[in-house]
This record gives C-alpha cells, structure tokens and sequence, in this order.
C-alpha cells in the first residue's frame, strides 16, 4: 500500500465543487430551522400548556432520534403516503435535496430552540426588573432587553450547533446527494483509495469547521462589547 | 400494523446489535477521553499538541466520513499486509462492528477529551493541597479525591455525549451492520411499507435515548446527594 499524495491534490478541486451543495444544504437549512427554533421558543415559554405541550414534544422525539434515521423517515417513507404524493410539497418531498433540508431543517429548529431558551434563562432577573421599573412594557422588555443579552449568551453553543448542521449534512451523501462526502464517495468507488480521498475531504470539513468557529468567535467579541474585561 | 408482523424479533436482534455498539463504543470512548485529557494536562508540549489536534481533527469531521476512513482504510491496509504473506489474497473484509464502534469512539472520545479537561481543573485545588498535606499518594489521591468529584462535574455533558453515541450507531449500517436501520431496509425491501418500519427504528431509538436521559439524572441526583438541603 501507498500514500499518494498528488491523489490528493488532484481529489480537491472535484471535492470542491461537491462544496457547493455542502454549503447550500447547511446555510438553507440553518435559516429555517432558526426561524423554525424562535417559533418553538416562544411557544415554550408562553406560558400556555396547549403551545408549549407540542413544542416539547417535537423538541423531545427531534434530540432523541439520528439525523440518519429522521432523512430515511422523510425521504423513502413519506411517498408510502397517497396523501404526501398529490399534496403541494410533492416538489418537495420528491427531490432527496428537499428532503435533506426538511430533516436538516427540523432538527436544527429542534436544537437551536433549546440553545436559544438557555441564553433566555441566561439573562439576569434584576435587569429585567429594572427594565419593568422604569416603566418598560413585557413585550418592549422581550425585544430590547432580554433578546440582545439571550443572542450573546446563546453564541458559543449555536456556533457548536452549526459545526454539527455542517457534519450532518454528509448524511445527504446516503440518499445519493453529490455533496463533499458523496463526491468523495464516488472517487473512492473508481479508485479505491479510501485514505487519501477521505482525508482530502475531511481537510475540507475541518477547515470549514475552524472557519465557522473563528466567525462565531469574532461574533461573541463584538456582542460582548459592553463587558469591559472580555 | 399487520405488516409489521415477522419483523418483530428481526428488530429486537437489530436492537441488540446496536446496544452492544454502545456498550463498546462507550468503554473505548471513556479510555480515548481519559487519555485526550491527560495528554492536554500534562506538561509536555508534544503530548498537548497531539491532543489538541485530535480534538480538533475529530470534532470537526463528519461522523460518516470518519466511519468510511476507518472501515475502507482498514479493509485496504490489512489487505496489504495479508497480502506480504499470501499474494493471492484480493481482500480483507472488516467486521463493520469494530470498525464502526471504534470510529463512533474516536469521535465521542474528542468530545469526552474537553468534558473530562473540564472536570479535572474544576475539581478545587484545596483539595488535593489537603490530601499532600494528609500524605496521601498521588494515586490514592487520583482515586479516592480527584475521580469522585470530576465525574460529578463531568456527568452532565457526559450524558450528552452517551446520547449522541447512542444516535452515531444508526450510521454503522451503512458499511452493513445488520442493526436495525438494516432491518428496516430488508423490511421496506419486502413490504413496500417503508414509513412504518423506518417509525419503528426512530422509536426504538427514542426509547433507548429516553432511557439514557433518565439514568444520567438519576446518577446526577446521586452524585449530588451531599448537597442536598443545602441550597
């Protein structure tokens, strides 16, 4: 057996253009499932049973079952369903790209829900209480208060959060997606050198990875401003 | 539901093979993870940079690619190595269970690696003063004054790794484990019902997660126990 270094560098620029579906998968699916987490939160904590029942639910059966398994769910097991196949998501639900961002999409508005109700517990209850004493209303105490202290305080997880969406969405590769992983899936099957394929690929995941985190990290910073020793 | 009938014990096996994953890739993950932590503790440079750069090379792999490395570069490298012996040999096959509990490990026990970090510095250096100045060994000290209160410290979000372990494991059926993902293939393949049978894999999931959920705030409460009544 030998390493062949120049497979490498050969392997990266067709792995880069799997890059692309990589980043679509990961940016679409992040959006929805953040707008999806902020429904899910308010729901949880409004305060009433029959909204933050179901949120808790959907929480639950999301965190407590694989990424893999919820894709297949929606991907081979929808279409068993008449019902799925003539309603207007059929579009959708048709295409296995749909299908990756619907399940991407729930499962970080699963988790992300969760990170974003930690930052709100997070926030000080004397601020809010000096808040309400000069004579802000619960809605303007939500959006100008306890909002821009929950997103600084949630940063460092939902930076996590995203290097996890961005893992996960190599499980597109199962259902025949030609993203970074199925690109290099495909190149191992026609040259069968699984090391320097997949280690070319994995370069490219860390290095995204490292990137994100780096992001975030200038994100914390520039919210965290107000902290004289951060 | 009538389809489902025939498949029952195909799945209770397919359950089994993913516990017994969990189990071993559990036991590797917690020795990766102590050994991760040890090296980033320790004050030799090499030791921390090699650890560093395990944490930071496997958190921020796909589990999938990590899983397709280990199980096709294993099956490439010993086929090389059996071949030095027997020309004739075309291929190695690798069982997909070690292959795959050893990749799961290998990703768990980076996360593992900081959590226990984590854990050992926040155990109160007064602490271990005390147990020098009682003459206690390093060792005893390592046992009976360190590990009792890092795991307390450690048990939260060592919970949350066991879980996404317990999740990792659907990916090993895709170098071919026969768990229960698989099951729910052979099934779909034969029934044309693949909602129901790939439900009933997220709900044997959502079970078992439910369980290690409940456990770990068990422990939790026990680990806790010297503190209550005190806040």
């Amino acid at each position: 057996m030998s390493f062949d270094v120049s497979l490498i560098i050969d392997s990266l620029p067709k792995m880069l253009r799997g890059l692309g579906l990589t980043l679509q998968l990961l940016f679409i699916s992040s959006f929805i499932g953040l707008a999806l987490a902020v429904v899910i939160l308010l729901m949880r904590i409004s305060g009433r049973w029959f909204l933050s029942a179901p949120a808790a639910v959907y929480i639950y059966v999301f965190r407590g079952t694989p990424i893999l398994v919820q894709i297949f769910v929606i991907y081979y097991g929808l279409p068993q369903f008449e019902l799925i196949r003539e309603s207007i998501f059929w579009p959708i639900l048709r295409e296995p790209f749909g299908c990756c961002v619907v399940a991407l999409s729930l499962n970080s508005g699963a988790y992300v829900s969760e990170i974003l109700r930690g930052g709100v517990l997070g926030v000080e209850k004397g601020v809010l209480e000096a808040a309400s004493a000069v004579g802000l209303s619960k809605r303007q105490r939500f959006i100008y208060i306890t909002t821009p202290i929950a997103v600084r305080l949630a940063i460092p997880a939902y930076s996590n959060d995203t290097i996890s969406m961005l893992k996960a969405t190599a499980l597109a590769s199962t259902v025949t997606l030609l993203e970074v992983t199925g690109v290099a899936r495909t190149i191992v099957a026609e040259t069968f050198a699984p090391y320097e394929i997949f280690i070319a690929a994995a370069i490219i995941y860390v290095t995204l990875a490292s990137m994100f985190q780096k992001g975030f990290g200038l994100f914390e910073k520039r919210m965290s401003r107000y902290v004289k020793d951060a | 539901m009538s389809e489902l009938s025939g498949w029952w014990d195909d799945y209770f096996w397919g359950a089994m093979v993913v516990l017994r994953v969990f189990v071993v890739a559990l036991v590797m993950s917690v020795v990766f993870g102590l050994i991760g932590s040890a090296m980033k503790l320790s004050k030799s440079r090499i030791a921390q940079r090699l650890a560093s750069a395990y944490t930071v090379v496997f958190r921020g792999t796909p589990e999938l690619l990590v899983l397709l490395i280990i199980y096709f570069g294993a099956a490439v490298t010993l086929t090389s190595i059996v071949q030095i012996a027997d020309p004739n040999v075309k291929f190695v096959d690798i069982p997909p269970f070690w292959a795959g509990a050893f990749a799961i490990a290998l990703i768990v026990g980076s996360y593992m690696t900081e959590t226990f970090r984590g854990a050992f510095l926040g155990v109160d250096p007064g602490q271990l003063e005390a147990a020098r100045a009682l003459g206690i060994s390093n060792f005893k000290t390592f046992i009976y004054v360190r590990i009792p209160q890092m795991w307390r410290l450690a048990l939260p979000s060592f919970g949350n790794h066991m879980l996404s372990l317990m999740k990792d494991t659907a990916l090993i059926s895709v170098v071919g484990l026969e768990e229960i993902v698989f099951v729910a293939e052979m099934a779909t393949s034969v029934t044309v019902k693949p909602f129901t049978m790939y439900i009933i894999v997220a709900l044997i999931y959502l079970a078992i997660t439910t369980v290690i959920t409940l456990s770990v705030m068990a422990l939790e409460k026990y680990a806790n126990r010297h503190l209550q009544g005190s806040r």
